[in-house]
């Protein structure tokens, strides 16, 4: 149980943090949760289509397994500005996927608003892929 | 100026805030003149101003013993620059993605 606690706590923070996200856009994808999650979450896969040179860092800032994980990304133009990427997996049949991408402005020099630095101590699940 | 970025996306969550905002965006005006049509007390319009201003959404211009407030036209930039860019990364990230899908074995 004790293993538990912190990802209700990270999920609860998650939502609450992402309600004000600044930019919502939701994808159906013709492919089932279980691969969607696999693109998405193996670095390999991933690199494909979001690649690290996007990324602040290559590993997931949080990761709920098949169901959400978040991405630190780094605008490549001045002032370089950091935000965070959430994306939500929802199965809408065994082989369509509903992807909700919400992204927010998260930058370590910005005093307000960015209680992600104060979650980055938490502790990141990792993946079972 | 990379300090105000978040400021900006705080200041326009309040819908009141933001009604400002769009009355000054037609041209500038004075707080009292703000006021005009709207339900609220002068104190709690000076305390909207300032985040508007902290935000760098909005400057003040002192005329003799007036203030005057409009929209401030570097804030505005930025922010419209940084949400534009990202509103049209993704679908061009979510393309690859449904490409590399098809490709994928199951």
């Amino acid at each position: 149980m004790s293993d538990q606690t912190p990802d209700v706590e990270l999920a609860t923070s998650v939502q609450e943090e992402m309600e004000t996200a600044d930019i919502v856009q939701k994808y159906e994808l013709e492919a089932p949760p279980e691969k969607v999650w696999r693109a998405i979450a193996i670095p390999t896969f991933r690199e494909r289509w979001l690649p690290d040179h996007d990324l602040a860092q290559a590993e997931p800032v949080a990761v709920i397994p098949n169901e959400e994980i978040l991405f630190r990304l780094r605008d490549d133009a001045p002032p370089f500005l950091e935000s965070v990427v959430q994306f939500q997996l929802q199965p809408i049949s065994s082989d369509r996927t509903l992807l909700t991408i919400r992204q927010r402005l998260a930058d370590g020099r910005l005093a307000s608003r960015d209680t992600w630095a104060a979650n980055s101590n938490e502790p990141v699940m990792m993946l079972a892929a | 100026m990379v300090m105000v970025e978040n400021d900006i996306f705080k200041a326009l969550a309040d819908p009141t805030r933001r009604a400002i905002f769009e009355k000054l965006a037609d041209g500038r005006m004075n707080a009292s003149s703000l006021r005009n049509g709207m339900d609220i007390s002068q104190p709690a319009m000076s305390q909207h101003l300032a985040v508007l201003c902290q935000a760098k959404l909005v400057r003040q211009e002192r005329q003799g013993r007036f203030v005057n407030y409009e929209v401030d036209p570097d804030g505005l930039a930025l922010i419209a620059g940084w949400l534009a860019k990202y509103r049209a990364y993704w679908p061009a990230r979510i393309d690859a993605l449904k490409t590399l899908l098809k490709d994928m074995d199951q």
